[in-house]
């Protein structure tokens, strides 16, 4: 860390150290993280799973900086999270689209560039890349209303990709797709992926989609939520969620749970 | 399916043959009221109901001599300064009122007796207040149409959907542009409904203003007419009027609405 080099490399990585949480306060104060340590290389694919109530999405909004944990620490491409301020460099996919009604996709992808000050111009041009990107530039003018789910979910991406991350954490972002939507979607993430060299991590009750995506899988416990087991999945890719071996590893996690 | 979406996308939205067959209809409703009102008139004295020619003979004498187009005028005028004051401050209380909790369980029940209030005493107030002037006029429509543009924004603050500023704020968006970016645009079709409801309203009680404390506009012209009984003269004045609420209707502030809100579904429209 004290040397420029280490901290390039250091891009993208995450590191949670001893992170407890609770809900609330004094007596009634409930735990929901329970000293989570947990070291996600830069580049690669991180699943959490566990069963409902485990504190997955907590962790994730922990890591985010949307919540902040009451013990431990994250520490954020090698600076902590407390002096952590780029946190553009860091994208958030919500479980909904969440795309805003009144604005067409370029300009709901435009929106994650609006933070900030940067040119009107400049927004568009981005914005436009990142639609092509997921293989939506025909449909900049279109208002959400007239798009299919999958085609919403994409724009959402776009809107995730669009400030060129190198961290895009993910709440159960295709829970809501059919099979085969998702399916692509799942292609589509590992493709950009691979292209932007970003770190992913991401919550899902989905025990496939964790085999599909993932180099690893955090296998959380509830009450109070601790990690129980990690589990790295070592299948060549791409990965098919209906061969046997994809099913058969998928089976051993959801045993884990 | 791409490409049929597409098209569907670049389609333009309302069929053309629609729009000529609704014209055609209102056209037909025009001339069968016409066509009632003369045959009515056939039968009573014109003092009681004078035909549409007669009346038609009153809108050019008072057209002429130059008092319609400046009386519309002044009616128009206090009635748009009513209704921009009552947005000035309607707007922002609404807002106000929808942000903050507290604030707006203080001052809820003030909307409703507001409400109940009729104009008719907003204008005895004003006319006891501010004597036959411009200012009776304005403040009433100001204090009907202020109340009505509140309750809709307010509703409107309470339809913002919290996942969406949950997105801003994972995006570090400062305060005022999510306010300008998501609370506006989410606040914008019920706000242009309360306005559009406060501007009709706010037209009709100027004119029980104006026959009570005031010396010009089209209330005063009405009044004059009705005590005079030129009963050509008030049908002349009414006319105008429902022909001037058409046009700021289909004129103005439907286009404005359609461009305004084009991101709805059709359905919803």
């Amino acid at each position: 860390m004290n040397s420029a080099a280490a901290v390039a490399t250091d891009t993208g990585a995450i590191t949670v150290r001893g992170v407890s949480k609770w809900f609330g306060s004094g007596d009634g104060a409930l735990q929901v993280l329970d000293n989570i340590s947990l070291t996600i290389p830069s580049q690669s694919v991180v699943a959490i799973i566990g069963s409902s109530g485990c504190g997955k999405s907590t962790l994730l909004n922990i890591i985010s900086g949307l919540v902040t944990p009451e013990r431990g620490d994250v520490i954020l491409n090698g600076v902590p999270a407390r002096e952590f301020s780029d946190w553009r460099s860091i994208s958030y996919m919500f479980q909904e689209d969440r795309l805003l009604p009144w604005r067409t996709a370029l300009r709901n992808v435009e929106f994650s560039l609006e933070a900030g000050s940067m040119l009107r111009s400049e927004r568009e041009t981005r914005a436009r890349e990142a639609l092509k990107l997921v293989g939506l530039e025909s449909f900049a003018d279109a208002f959400p209303y007239q798009l299919s789910g999958g085609m919403r979910s994409r724009v959402a991406l776009a809107r995730s990709l669009v400030q060129e991350p190198c961290i895009l954490l993910m709440d159960e972002p295709f829970s809501r797709l059919d099979a085969l939507t998702r399916a692509q979607m799942h292609e589509e993430l590992l493709r950009i992926q691979q292209l932007k060299k970003m770190t992913i991590v991401f919550v899902t009750h989905d025990v496939e989609e964790a085999v599909v995506l993932a180099d690893n899988v955090v296998v959380m416990a509830p009450r109070p939520g601790r990690i129980r087991e990690q589990v790295a999945i070592t299948l060549p890719r791409p990965r098919d969620a209906t061969e046997p071996v994809t099913a058969q590893q998928a089976h051993h996690l959801k045993s884990l749970i | 399916m791409p490409e049929v979406l597409e098209s569907r996308i670049h389609a333009p939205t309302a069929a053309r043959g629609l729009r000529y067959g609704v014209v055609l209809q209102r056209l037909g409703l025009v001339a069968f009221i016409v066509i009632v009102w003369w045959l009515l008139a056939l039968r009573v004295p014109h003092y009681v109901l004078p035909g549409p020619a007669r009346v038609w003979e009153a809108l050019t004498l008072i057209s002429d001599s130059g008092t319609l187009w400046q009386d519309l005028g002044i009616t128009l005028g206090r009635v748009a300064t009513g209704f921009v004051l009552a947005t000035l401050i309607g707007l922002p209380l609404g807002i106000i009122f929808g942000a903050s909790r507290r604030l707006g369980e203080f001052f809820e029940p003030i909307i409703p007796v507001m409400n109940t209030v009729s104009s008719a005493i907003w204008a005895t107030f004003a006319i006891i207040w501010f004597g036959v002037s411009n200012a009776t006029t304005v403040f009433v429509v100001f204090m009907t149409a202020m109340p009505l543009i509140i309750t809709n924004v307010w509703q409107g603050t309470r339809t913002v959907n919290a996942d969406f500023i949950e997105l801003a704020h994972v995006l570090r968006m400062p305060a005022w542009k999510v306010m300008w970016k998501i609370y506006l645009p989410t606040i914008l079709p019920y706000f242009f409904s309360g306005a559009r409801l406060a501007f009709g309203f706010g037209w009709r009680v100027s004119l029980v203003a104006e026959t009570l404390g005031s010396s010009s506009g089209v209330g005063y012209r009405l009044r004059q007419a009705a005590d005079l009984i030129q009963t050509d003269q008030v049908f002349a004045w009414t006319l105008t009027l429902v022909v001037m609420m058409a046009i700021l209707e289909m004129g103005i502030l439907r286009p404005l609405e359609n461009y305004l809100f084009r991101w709805k579904k059709e359905a919803e429209q």
